[in-house]
C-alpha cells in the first residue's frame, strides 16, 4: 500500500472523500466547456483541464488560469451527463496550489481567499463581503472607503457600515473555529 | 533480534512521504502509507501498528485532526501513540504568524512541523514507542 | 402563522438593508413570522471552500443548529448563504463523522446540529410554502405590467439538489405574474452574473454582467429583479464602470423581488427601503403608481432593427 500517487491520484485523493471516484468518469464531451460563462477568460477549457489532469500533466496544470477565472455557477455540474462535480474540482485545484504554494505569479484569488478568511475569523462576520475584500486588500481601509465612494456610490447611499461588524460570543466563536483549524492564537482572547 | 516496529503514515504529500519513507527503513522500521485519510482510518482499523505519523492539512481541510480524534475514541487505537508532522505553517501561513500550532482539543502525543531533521525523526519515533512500551507494561 | 428562522447574511446588514427591510416587511404581510437568529455567524462565502471545506461547513452549522435549537427551518435571503446552508445539512446527515467532529466544534457555544431542519431561499418560502395562487389574492396594488426581469443567478438553482427543474425553471416568473407585472423572457436568466470574480478578473466579472443587462434589455426589461444581494450590488453598483469600459449606456434598476412583491402587497417605497439605489428606480415607482400614463413597453427598450 505504498505506490507513489501520480498528479491525478493526489487530486482525486484530494477529493476522495466527498467522491469516491470524482473524475474518472469523465467522457471528454465537453459539454462543460461550451456551458461554461467563463471560458473565453480560461487559457484551458474545462474539459481539457480534466483530460490534463489524467494525463498527470502537473506542470501545465497548475500553470493553468481555469480553476481560479471558475465562478464557481455550477452550470457545467448541472449538464455533465457523468455527474462530475467540476465546480468542486476547480475547488480542490485551488486548494492544492494554495497547500503547495504552487499557484501561477501575479494571482491575487490565492490572498484574496486568505484575506477574506482571515476578516471573518476575526469578528465572525464579513465587512461587506462583496466590495470590502477587494478594496481592503488593494488600498487599505481608508482606501477602501475612497473607492467605495467614488467608484460605486455605495457610501453615498449609506450603504457601506463604518466599522466591521462582531457577533456577540466572540470567544465562543474562536474556540469552535480552533477546533477546525489547530492554531493557537485563534483560540486567545479576542482583541 | 525483536521483530520490527509497524509504522503507519498517513499524509497526501508523496515527496515528504517518499522522504521520511526512506530514512524509516534504513533504520529497519516497517513502514505502511496512505495518501488520504479516509484509506489511513481504514489501514489502523484492519492493520497493527505500533505507531501513527499523521499529516494534518489532507482532503477537505484539516482532517488529520478528524483522524486523531476518531481514534481516541477506539480502544484499541487510543494505545497507538501519534506523531503529527505538519505543513500547515506554510500551507495557511496567513492564520499564525509565528505562533504555535496546535490541535489543542485532540491529545496527540508529538507534533513538528515540516520540514524534518532526519534524526530528529527518528528521535521523536523512537522516544515515543518507548514511552508507549513502558505505558503498556504499566497497564498489564 | 407559520414561523422560520430568519438568517439575513452580513450584506444584508447595511449594503442590502433595502432587501432585509422589504424581505421582513413582505413576510409580516403574508402572516410568516420571521425570527432572526440570535448572534449568527458569516456562513463564508465561496472564499472559504477553496482553503478549507470543512471550516466552511462548521461556520454554515452554527447557524443552523441556532435554527434547531428554535426547532425551526431556516429561511435565508441570500443566494450564496442558502446554497451553503443547504449543502452543509445535506452533508452533514451524510458524513457521520464530519457531523461528529464538527458537533464537537459546536460545543464550545453550547450548541449541537442533529439536521432535523429544512433550509430554505427566501423565494422558496413565498413561492411554495405561501403559493402563487395566495400571493395573487393578497396583491392590493396591482404592478400594471411593469416589465420585470427575474434574475436567478447561480446558487438558488443549482447544484441540483433533487430532481428540480434546473434548466427552466418558472417560479420566478409565476411570482412576479402574480404582482401583476409582465415577467420579462430572456435566455441569461439564469448565467452567472460574474460577481464572484471580481477580484479575479474585473474584465471577466464586466463582460459577464454586461451581456446579462444587455440581454435583459434586449428583451424589453423596465426593471431587474433580483434574489440575491450580490447580484444585486454586482448588477447595480458597476454599470458606470461597464457603461466606460464598453462604451455602452446602462441605466437600469436592479431591485429586490421583495420590494416590487411588497410594493404588489401595498407597503409604501420607505417601508421597503426604496431610497437607496444607485440606479434611480423613480421612474419604476412611477409607473405602478400611475395606471393612467402606464405603459407596457421599457423605457429602455432597444429595437433590433435600430
Ligand atoms: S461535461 Fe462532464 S463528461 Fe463532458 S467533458 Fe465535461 S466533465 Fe467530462
Ligand atoms: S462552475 Fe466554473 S467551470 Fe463550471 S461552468 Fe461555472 S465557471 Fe465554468
Ligand atoms: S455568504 Fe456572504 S452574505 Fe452570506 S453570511 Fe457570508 S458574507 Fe454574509
Ligand atoms: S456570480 Fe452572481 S449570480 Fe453567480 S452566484 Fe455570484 S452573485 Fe450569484
Amino acid at each position: 500500500m505504498d505506490t507513489r500517487p501520480t498528479f491525478y491520484q493526489e487530486i482525486t485523493n484530494m477529493m476522495y472523500a466527498t467522491h469516491g471516484d470524482p473524475i474518472s468518469t469523465c467522457i471528454q464531451c465537453g459539454t462543460c466547456s461550451g456551458t461554461c460563462p467563463v471560458v473565453e477568460f480560461m487559457d484551458h477549457t474545462p474539459r481539457d483541464l480534466i483530460g490534463m489532469i489524467r494525463a498527470d500533466l502537473k506542470d501545465e496544470v497548475l500553470a493553468s488560469n481555469t480553476y481560479w477565472y471558475c465562478a464557481s455557477c455550477f452550470h457545467c455540474n448541472v449538464r455533465c451527463p457523468a455527474h462530475i462535480d467540476i465546480a468542486d474540482l476547480m475547488y480542490t485545484l485551488k486548494r492544492y496550489s494554495i497547500w503547495k504554494n504552487q499557484y501561477p505569479e501575479g494571482l491575487i484569488g490565492p490572498t484574496f481567499a486568505e484575506t477574506f478568511v482571515k476578516m471573518i475569523l476575526s469578528g465572525g462576520r464579513s465587512y461587506e463581503p462583496v466590495l470590502a475584500p477587494a478594496y481592503i486588500f488593494n488600498y487599505g481601509l481608508q482606501g477602501f472607503l475612497n473607492e467605495a465612494l467614488t467608484a460605486t456610490g455605495l457610501l453615498l447611499k449609506g450603504r457601506i457600515p463604518v466599522l466591521p461588524p462582531r457577533i456577540k460570543r466572540l470567544d465562543n466563536f474562536r474556540r469552535m473555529v480552533g477546533h477546525i483549524i489547530p492554531a493557537s492564537n485563534l483560540v486567545g482572547e479576542a482583541k | 533480534m525483536a521483530t520490527p516496529k509497524k509504522l503507519l503514515i498517513i499524509d497526501d504529500d508523496p515527496d515528504f512521504v517518499d522522504g521520511i519513507k526512506t530514512i524509516l527503513r534504513k533504520a529497519q522500521y516497517e513502514v505502511d502509507v496512505a495518501y488520504n485519510p479516509k484509506d489511513g482510518f481504514k489501514a489502523l482499523e484492519t492493520g497493527q501498528y505500533d505507531l501513527l505519523l499523521l499529516d494534518i492539512m489532507m482532503g477537505r481541510g484539516a482532517e488529520g485532526i478528524m483522524v486523531a480524534r476518531k481514534m481516541r475514541k477506539d480502544t484499541r487505537l487510543r494505545e497507538i501513540p501519534v506523531l503529527i508532522i505538519t505543513g500547515i505553517r506554510e500551507q495557511i501561513a496567513f492564520l499564525f504568524p509565528g505562533e504555535q500550532v496546535h490541535p489543542r482539543f485532540v491529545a496527540v502525543d508529538e507534533l513538528v512541523e515540516k520540514p524534518i531533521e532526519p534524526t530528529l525523526l527518528l528521535e521523536k519515533v523512537e522516544a515515543l514507542l518507548k514511552e508507549a512500551k513502558v505505558k503498556k507494561a504499566k497497564a498489564t | 402563522m407559520k414561523a422560520y428562522a430568519y438568517f439575513p447574511g452580513c450584506s444584508l446588514e447595511k449594503m442590502a438593508l433595502s432587501y432585509h427591510q422589504s424581505a421582513l416587511e413582505c413576510a409580516r404581510r403574508l402572516d410568516l413570522e420571521f425570527q432572526e437568529l440570535d448572534d449568527w455567524n458569516c456562513c463564508g462565502t465561496t472564499a472559504y471552500f477553496a482553503i478549507d471545506q470543512l471550516l466552511s461547513y462548521t461556520l454554515s452549522a452554527r447557524n443552523l443548529a441556532l435554527a434547531e435549537k428554535k426547532k425551526l427551518d431556516m429561511v435565508t435571503p441570500c443566494a450564496g448563504c442558502y446554497k451553503n446552508a443547504y449543502f452543509t445539512n445535506v452533508t452533514l446527515k451524510r458524513d457521520a463523522d464530519l457531523a461528529e467532529h464538527i458537533n464537537e466544534a459546536l460545543k464550545e457555544d453550547d450548541l449541537h446540529y442533529a439536521g432535523t431542519n429544512q433550509v430554505y431561499h427566501l423565494l422558496e418560502v413565498f413561492c411554495n410554502d405561501v403559493g402563487v395562487q395566495e400571493i395573487k389574492k393578497r396583491v392590493t396594488q396591482s404592478l400594471n405590467s411593469l416589465r420585470v426581469a427575474p434574475y436567478y443567478g447561480c446558487q438558488i438553482v443549482r447544484p441540483r439538489k433533487d430532481h428540480e427543474e434546473v434548466e427552466n425553471p418558472r417560479y420566478f416568473e409565476d411570482l412576479i405574474a402574480a404582482t401583476g407585472a409582465t415577467p420579462v423572457e430572456y435566455q441569461l436568466k439564469m448565467r452567472c452574473c460574474g460577481g464572484s470574480l471580481l477580484i479575479t478578473s474585473r474584465k471577466a466579472a464586466f463582460s459577464m454582467a454586461r451581456n446579462l443587462l444587455q440581454n435583459a434589455m434586449d428583451n424589453g426589461a423596465a426593471v431587474i429583479a433580483t434574489a440575491c444581494p450580490m447580484c444585486q450590488v454586482n448588477l447595480e453598483c458597476y454599470q458606470q464602470q461597464i457603461n466606460q469600459e464598453f462604451g455602452a449606456r446602462f441605466s437600469v434598476p436592479i431591485l429586490y423581488f421583495t420590494q416590487l412583491l411588497g410594493l404588489a402587497l401595498g407597503a409604501s417605497p420607505k417601508e421597503l427601503g426604496f431610497g437607496s439605489e444607485l440606479v434611480s428606480a423613480s421612474a419604476v415607482l412611477a409607473q405602478i403608481r400611475n395606471k393612467e400614463t402606464s405603459t407596457t413597453q421599457s423605457p429602455y427598450i432597444r429595437h433590433a432593427t435600430s
